[in-house]
């Protein structure tokens, strides 16, 4: 009745609620990883840390011995060298991020600076359209057309005999898997950094422009400049997304627990890989056995240890920029 | 005032052809001598109509920043004593869409004075002051008709890049990068040179376009301070270090003073006739006084057309046309 005589929350006290579901989260983040890591923690001993994250046997035929909870070599049902495994997803990932920053760059300069207005109000949509689309019908695409269309046109039957007794090429591949993550993390870093190129003030823009510098240079030298924050979080909200992405790349990256080899040239683009996040998907019908599911903890563990670093990096990235007045 | 050439610390500069290597405007017009002529020197009482003031109270025009200025120096205004024309206008007319915002004004703009361009809000100042740097190219929808030459030379004909290099420009809101006080002042320099020069070449030049713009004995101490920090006034001092560090010939002004305070735009106002000695200046102003306290020429435009063009005192003190009586009546009336 005499609500309006209530006194109002005082900031304080919504300073203590807010900092209490802060910490919230934070412990249930702390919880996680604690969680995560004791469940890795036998596969990571048995092996030692530096087996566990280096080269061995063949990897898969590891997991299916894991599976089988029997081994071929003696009895060691635990044993994992995952080396194949985190190469191929540092570098998918890597490629895929380097290859779509740059592009994502060049289009929002493009979109934000040179493009006709009538031809940015149809792609600026569009691109927010493709960054929505769920990885799982980038990775149909994926399988239904280019990885066929790959091994058809572009893989000769000489490249294929070349490496027949090391791998089979089929299509699905680094290629085809870097290309088709490109595509789906791309589009949400374009949005990103159209986002900040427009936020980046007029004034600034003009005054780079008024003292005789080229529209080119001046986006470079102030709007990017500016924009080095959201291009940085753009960076590390598209790697997350690439480490996490397993189904698409379960599809299209040829599910083989192999190590693409520089030394065969271009042919390495055409060798087959399965990053972590992909082996967690391909294995989640086998965790009855013990020595799945630690494994498969393991490599959780790693990603998630993996994304917390990325946060981090990202933010003290960002720091020295408060500096001089960039928002971050 | 403190910017005052004999007593300005000089600084040993090698010359700008040094650190510039595509210096675009190879061959520059030398200044003309401005000898201190004994000025009718104008006083102006905010409330009363513009009067010409005796030669004996000269410091009533100098906005001096503390010292009391003394005759003969900047504080002087060089009436009768026209500079070489290096700007000139010939029936320009400017559209938005259709809508002509800029309706054929001839116009020149002269070496060594202070042309101030006035008239109510909406009347073409900013877009005529930008299409002389070809700023509204920036705008999609602007068009222009009409020839603007610099000493003689369509400036269709220059690179833009060269023009605007030549013809710089100050906004009305201060707009200094976010980057430090040193940096700001050295974009220019650096982006139109050929190769990167480093910071012992630049600095001699920015310690000399901070000082020429009254700035250098308050950010001496720390010029990798970031330019935002900088107070209103200082911010658009910087902006004004920026534009004169590659020495233009021309400097646009819109609306310089419209954000600061009365103590800024003193020191601003005397700057402006402090650089008017090297440079020409176009300065748009909503402020009378101030347009009278700087303008040697005054160009009053109204809806578009230049209604009225002609000395500072002729054009507060005997207003031709019935508009710009009505115009600036208002203000000194
Ligand atoms: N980008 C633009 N697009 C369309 N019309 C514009 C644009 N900029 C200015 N105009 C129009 O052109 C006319 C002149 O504008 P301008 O900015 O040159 O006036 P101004 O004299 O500088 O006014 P103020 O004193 O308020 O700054 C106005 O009628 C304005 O509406
Ligand atoms: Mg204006």
């Amino acid at each position: 009745m005499f609500d309006r005589f209530r006194a109002p929350w005082s900031d304080r006290r919504a300073e203590r609620v807010l900092g209490a579901l802060a910490s919230l989260v934070l412990v249930i983040i702390a919880l996680m990883v604690i969680f995560v890591a004791i469940k890795a923690w036998p596969t990571l001993r048995h092996n030692s840390v530096v087996g566990w994250f280096g080269f061995g046997d063949e990897v898969d035929v590891q997991i299916a011995n894991q599976v089988n909870g029997t081994s071929g070599t003696g009895g060691d049902a635990f044993k994992l060298n995952a080396g194949p495994l985190i190469y191929a997803t540092i570098l998918t990932t890597a490629l895929a991020v380097v290859i779509g920053l740059a592009f994502a760059l060049f289009s929002a300069i493009f979109i934000v600076e040179f493009a006709p207005p009538r031809l940015r109000r149809i792609i600026v949509p569009v691109v927010r359209l493709l960054a929505a689309v769920p990885s799982v019908i980038y990775g149909l695409i994926g399988i239904l057309v280019l990885a066929p269309f790959v091994n058809d046109h572009v893989i000769s039957d000489s490249r294929k005999r070349s490496v027949e007794y090391v791998v089979q090429l089929s299509g699905t591949s680094l290629l085809v898997a870097t290309v088709i993550l490109t595509v789906m993390i791309t589009p949400i870093m374009i949005a990103i950094v159209t986002d900040a190129l427009y936020s980046v003030p007029k004034g600034w823009k003009e005054g780079a422009v008024a003292l005789g510098v080229n529209r080119w240079r001046a986006m470079w030298t102030v709007s990017i400049r500016a924009a080095r924050p959201a291009i940085i979080a753009a960076a590390v909200l598209a790697t997350a997304r690439a480490l996490g992405e397993g189904i698409m790349l379960s599809m299209v990256s040829g599910g083989r627990g192999f190590s693409p080899n520089p030394l065969d040239g271009i042919t390495v683009l055409f060798e087959p890989l399965r990053p972590l996040a992909a082996t967690i998907v391909e294995n989640v019908e086998s965790l009855n056995a013990p020595a799945v599911r630690s494994s498969v903890y393991a490599f959780a563990l790693l990603l998630l240890f993996s994304s917390l670093m990325l946060s981090l990096g990202g933010y003290l990235a960002k720091q020295p920029m408060k500096k001089y007045g960039i928002r971050v | 005032m403190r910017t005052h050439d004999d007593e300005m610390p000089k600084v040993k500069l090698p010359s700008l052809q040094d650190v510039m290597d595509a210096d675009p405007a190879g061959s520059r017009v030398p200044d003309p001598v401005h000898g201190a002529l004994p000025p009718p020197v104008r006083r102006i009482v905010l409330d009363q109509p513009p009067t010409v003031a005796t030669p004996a109270a000269p410091q009533t025009r100098a906005a001096g920043a503390g010292a009391a200025p003394t005759p003969g120096h900047g504080g002087v205004r060089h009436a009768g004593e026209p500079g070489p024309e290096r700007m000139r206008l010939d029936a320009l007319s400017v559209f938005y869409d259709d809508k002509a915002a800029v309706k054929s004004v001839d116009l020149s703009i002269r070496q060594g004075e202070v042309l101030a361009l006035i008239g109510p809000s909406g009347c073409g100042k900013t877009t005529l002051l930008r299409t002389l740097n070809r700023l509204t190219e920036l705008t999609a929808s602007a068009r222009r008709e009409g020839r603007i030459a610099l000493d003689d030379t369509d400036i269709d004909e220059l690179e833009v890049t060269t023009l605007r290099r030549r013809v710089a420009m100050v906004f009305q809101q201060p707009n200094p990068f976010p980057m430090s006080i040193f940096d700001n002042v050295a974009y220019a320099l650096r982006e139109q040179s050929m190769k990167r020069p480093g910071k012992a070449v630049i600095a001699p030049h920015v310690h000399d376009a901070l000082q020429r713009a009254g700035l250098w004995d308050e950010v001496k101490d720390d010029l990798d301070r970031p330019a935002l920090r900088l107070s209103g006034g200082q911010q658009q001092r910087l902006c004004i270090a920026r534009a004169i560090a590659t020495r233009p010939e021309v400097l646009l002004m819109d609306e310089p003073c419209s954000a600061l305070d009365p103590k800024s735009t003193e020191v601003i106002e005397s700057l402006i006739l402090e650089l008017r000695k090297d440079l020409a200046i176009v300065i748009v102003t909503h402020n009378l006084q101030q347009a009278y306290r700087v303008g040697d020429h005054v160009a009053f435009m109204y809806l578009g057309d230049l209604v009225e063009y002609g000395a500072a005192e002729q054009v507060f003190g005997a207003p031709r046309a019935q508009r710009t009586r009505d115009y600036v009546g208002g203000a000194f009336g």
